[in-house]
């Protein structure tokens, strides 16, 4: 078995690694940074509470191709525009795209030569984080999604990348999406699995002037699994992104969302991460208003229980020149053990005069009064504290648009706050 | 059904009860009046059992048994109901879901059929009706971004669907106008009968001109220190509470 990123090797087993031809150019410069270069350890600042130590001592093969059965993922507002992908690799009996409308191009990475050349165009300035240096020089396959000017899709798409892992293995999912001017898109991108491996998405995001895209992305990777993800979203004039990242699974995530924003454009980053036990979440994110006249909305929420550990560093930079900017930043975390832990921190930098900077931070436990707001209607100590927990993870689901993932995140989302004895909440 | 005898209680070591008595019987509206800082919401709470506050001394009967060895919700599901001057938003969880669970753990506790999803529309659409309260509002999380008003008109909303047998409303008035008010003094009027009582806990007499009292208890310094028929609260209103107050220094207006 060889290793894939555990220490000195890195370099040597990327370099076996398949090398179709379109993408030499992206590999050739990611291998270029990763060599010599090793993981991040808890010295270096952006990784101080998130040890990789575990990481690093299991030996990650390549992952083989798999069959899995879909059946209880399918969801059916996106049974006919689904992608799947099992194990880096497409999985074209699992998937189904014959409701994709005309002109959308939904398809993997292998076969859509011609988007191959956007791939890495996404740039954030500055040089690529190592997980996404390893996405860039060992993805197999992936998908690609473009929607042309104008066309507003109305059926959600799906993305589902499932790794099942006999022994351990590494995945480097891929995703580029461009929208064209005025293009319109719900997306749902899912990450799930069995067995212990390592799954480090990178998935790129161009949004052309008035385009909106809202993406939903779901970690429910396995409970041995580590998940490392980057997204580069640029979003164009006047354009939206609205994302919504909620994090269940691996016993380690780390989540890298990075959001330019052009002049009037709007983004939103939200985020939920329900953990448990030994579980590390951890978030770093980058909102960059470019330019003047820019919103963005952040709403973080962890519910930590156990010994697990929520992290949250957000960035929020005004340049110089982004006038009337307005950015909200909120990070609120719910402590359901002694021994949980979160640690969270706003960066701000701003570099304008005219802007609107929110930012709050809480962490802390169910507040008394709303406990016993919810005993004096005859609730129980226990399930007012089940509900509260649930209504706290469950408010980042409401806007949720696709009625069945809501739908199955809230059933999630009420077993791991202990609130199923309550029966059918909305 | 509720009987008050000697009550005292404290929050954080600070006496604010002082020695409550009070008897009200089925079919009875008893208004306590006072002025700010009284003690009056105080009263309220502790009845409902707010864990902020200690009982120190006396005795709280409800149709007969020991009011403190029940907990908040073992209260609620015995029939006794407070609707809170300051009701709290819940986030993620809708107010049809939450009114039911409510609903729900009431009849569990009284051996009626729970409702199901379809059962409980039926009959909260009834009760809606009662409260004047846009249907929007079912679907909408418990209180988050309601107005005042709102607020008030869905803690009687959870008054219709609960049917307690002992209604606390602590500060009912205060943020609504004054066609909201009718509403939902209407409202309480019509939930009240023979075999249930109310508490009105009010500062201004004006609630008390819907929801007519049958007597009125001027609380002040943890103490009632007048009872007398419904003609009080209008004497409130035109002397204000200084009289009272007055008189009770000098010790003659019991």
């Amino acid at each position: 078995m060889t290793s894939m990123v555990a220490g000195s090797n890195l370099l040597v087993d990327l370099l076996s690694g398949p090398r179709p031809a379109e993408w030499a150019p992206l590999r050739a410069a990611a291998e270029a940074r990763l060599e010599g270069r090793d993981l991040p350890t808890t010295r270096d600042e952006a990784w101080r509470y998130t040890d990789l130590k575990a990481l690093a001592a299991i030996p990650f093969g390549a992952a083989p191709r798999a069959t899995v059965d879909i059946s209880c993922h399918l969801l059916p507002e996106m049974v006919g525009t689904r992608q799947v992908f099992v194990n880096g690799h497409h999985a074209p009996h699992a998937s189904c795209a014959s409701a994709v409308p005309a002109g959308v191009r939904f398809l993997p990475m292998s076969t859509a030569s011609e988007a191959c050349h956007a791939l890495g165009s996404v740039k954030n300035g500055a040089t690529p984080e190592l997980f996404e240096d390893l996405n860039s020089a060992r993805f197999e396959d992936g998908a690609v999604l473009l929607v042309p000017k104008n066309l507003r899709v109305a059926l959600p798409l799906h993305l589902l990348f499932i790794t099942k892992a006999e022994a351990p293995v590494a995945v480097f999912p891929r995703v580029l999406v461009v929208l064209e001017p005025g293009a319109e898109l719900e997306l749902v991108e899912e990450h799930l699995g069995e067995g212990t491996y390592l799954s480090c998405p990178v998935v790129e995001v161009r949004l052309g002037e008035g385009a909106i895209l809202r993406h939903e992305r779901v970690q429910r990777e396995a409970p041995e699994a580590f998940h490392i993800g980057t997204l580069k979203a640029e979003v164009g004039r006047h354009a939206q992104y609205h994302s919504r990242t909620l994090s269940f699974g691996a016993r380690c995530s780390r989540q890298h969302p990075w959001v330019r924003l052009a002049e009037g454009a709007e983004g939103t980053l939200d985020g939920l991460a329900l953990l448990d036990g030994q579980q590390v979440a951890d978030t770093h994110s980058f909102m960059h208003h470019a330019e003047p006249d820019a919103v963005s909305h952040q709403l973080h929420k962890c519910i930590v229980d156990g010994k697990a550990r929520a992290i949250f560093n957000g960035q929020v930079r005004v340049a110089p020149g982004a006038q009337g900017t307005d950015a909200r930043q909120q990070s609120r975390n719910l402590l359901l053990s002694e021994t949980a832990r979160v640690d969270t921190k706003p960066q701000l930098e701003i570099y304008a005069d005219d802007v609107k900077c929110s930012h709050g931070a809480a962490v802390g436990q169910l507040d008394p009064e709303e406990l016993f707001y919810l005993e004096s209607r005859g609730l129980n100590a226990d399930d007012a504290r089940n509900l509260l927990t649930y209504g706290f993870a469950a408010d980042v689901l409401q806007r949720v648009p696709v009625a069945s993932l809501r739908r199955t995140l809230r059933q999630l989302v009420m077993a791991r706050t202990q609130a199923t004895s309550l029966g059918e909440l909305a | 059904m509720l009987s008050i005898k000697n009550l005292t209680a404290s929050i954080n070591g600070t006496p604010v009860l002082k020695g409550i008595d009070l008897e009200i019987k089925a079919g009875e509206i008893h208004a306590i009046m006072g002025p700010n800082g009284s003690g009056k919401s105080t009263l309220g709470k502790v009845l409902a059992g707010h864990p902020a506050y200690e009982v120190t001394g006396g005795e709280v009967l409800f149709e007969g048994r020991d009011l403190f060895s029940l907990a908040a919700d073992e209260r609620a599901r015995a029939g006794l109901f407070m609707g809170f001057q300051h009701p709290i938003e819940v986030p993620g969880v809708s107010n049809a879901s939450f009114l039911r669970l409510a609903y729900n753990k009431k009849a569990e506790a009284e051996g009626r059929d729970e409702l199901d999803p379809l059962e409980f529309d039926d009959f909260i659409h009834e009760k809606i009706k009662l409260v004047a309260m846009r249907e929007e509002f079912l679907d909408r999380s418990l209180n988050e971004g309601f107005s005042g008003g709102e607020k008030k008109r869905n803690e009687i909303l959870q008054m219709a669907v609960l049917e307690p047998k002992l209604a606390i409303l602590d500060e009912l008035d205060s943020g609504l106008d004054i066609d909201a008010l009718r509403v939902l003094g209407d409202a309480v009027n019509r939930l009240q009968r023979p075999d249930r009582a109310l508490l009105i806990i009010t500062h201004f007499p004006r609630i008390l001109e819907t929801i007519q009292p049958h007597y009125v208890h001027v609380l002040s310094g943890g103490r009632i220190l007048k009872s007398s028929g419904k003609e009080l609260a209008l004497e409130l209103e035109e002397r204000g509470y200084d009289w009272v107050l007055e008189a009770s220094a000098a010790g003659g207006a019991r």
